[in-house]
């Protein structure tokens, strides 16, 4: 187990994760980094608002960024027009 | 410590110098428990009640991927599992979130107390439906309401119950869960935990920082939450 950070950054602005989380590794991490965003964007849609302009940066406790998972890479987006 | 116990029965009726001797002399052994210890496992055969005298402990279920839902959190002055004494076996893990301390109730103790204090029965069955009541209450929010509505009751819950055990002073109390713990009491991610708390920050309602709670606005945070503490059964009134 180890220590990550997830720092958001969306519409709302930038949400420091001062206590981070213990995940198996940064697979783990990643995956609920995945979760979030999907969480996120549910309640937003309720709101009528999809807003794929955020991402949320992974750091270990030192600070050091690990990784970035942008919305849109969070889900798989079909609009009208497009062959399904 | 077991004041806090009588504090929360005492809140909903009278309980005479006979029936706290009776309480206090049904329990075996005070025990230390560390934190993240699940001391009750679904389907274990139970012999004892554990009666939480000092720290956070929580009902939870999971699933085999290892997510976690947090069905009910206790506070000191609650009986964690009297549910038990008629169930002998539990269909959820009950785990501390802090370091606890507990007071150990056999069976064998409370059944005595039911056939020798029929009104001390009933407040226990009271204090179970209320238990029942409050995963209605969770039950709702789970299911229907948003994520700032579901911290939003679950701070002003929190609050009402640990001022009626003498744990919160004035309009703060000390929470010291983790976000995690919190995100699996909603049903939420840690992120989305995290967002939220900085939405009721910036709206002014209630900050949650260092293991400590202090709400600025109670009035406008229940109304967010649409918290009802009708569902906590307070009134003082005859079981």
């Amino acid at each position: 187990m180890a220590r990550y950070h997830l720092h958001l950054h969306n519409s709302i602005g930038f949400v420091r994760d001062e206590e981070g989380a213990e995940f198996q590794d940064l697979e783990e991490a990643r995956s609920s980094a995945v979760d979030s965003v999907r969480s996120i964007l549910c309640e937003e849609v309720e709101q009528g608002v999809i807003d794929l302009r955020g991402w949320i940066d992974i750091a270990d406790p030192g600070g050091d960024l690990l990784a970035s998972i942008r919305f849109a890479e969070a889900v798989e987006l079909r609009l009208d027009g497009e062959e399904s | 410590m077991i004041e806090r116990h009588f504090a929360r029965l005492r809140a909903r009726d009278v309980v005479d110098a006979a029936e706290e001797e009776a309480i206090r002399s049904a329990i075996s052994e005070i025990r230390e428990y560390p934190a993240d210890l699940t001391f009750i496992r679904a389907g274990e055969l139970l012999h004892n009640s554990t009666l939480l005298l000092d720290g956070f402990m929580c009902r939870y279920k999971d699933l085999k991927s290892g997510q976690r839902q947090i069905t009910e959190l206790h506070v000191a002055g609650d009986f964690a599992d009297l549910h038990s004494f008629t169930l002998k076996r539990l269909d959820h893990e009950v785990m501390t979130l802090t370091p606890c301390r507990v007071a150990i109730v056999p069976h064998d103790n409370l059944a005595r107390i039911t056939e020798e204090f029929p009104h001390l029965t009933r407040m226990y069955w009271f204090m179970t439906n209320v238990d029942a009541a409050v995963h209605r209450e969770w039950e709702l929010s789970l299911g229907r309401r948003s994520a700032i509505a579901r911290l939003a009751s679950l701070f002003c819950e929190l609050h009402t119950r640990l001022k009626l055990v003498g744990l919160a002073e004035g309009s703060s109390f000390a929470l010291p869960l983790t976000q995690t713990d919190l995100a699996e009491c909603l049903g939420l991610t840690n992120v989305h935990v995290n967002r939220t708390l900085r939405e009721l920050r910036e709206k002014g309602l209630v900050e949650f920082q260092g293991g400590k709670v202090t709400i600025r606005n109670r009035t406008e945070l229940a109304n967010v939450g649409e918290f009802d503490p009708s569902y906590l059964y307070l009134d003082h009134r005859p079981i």
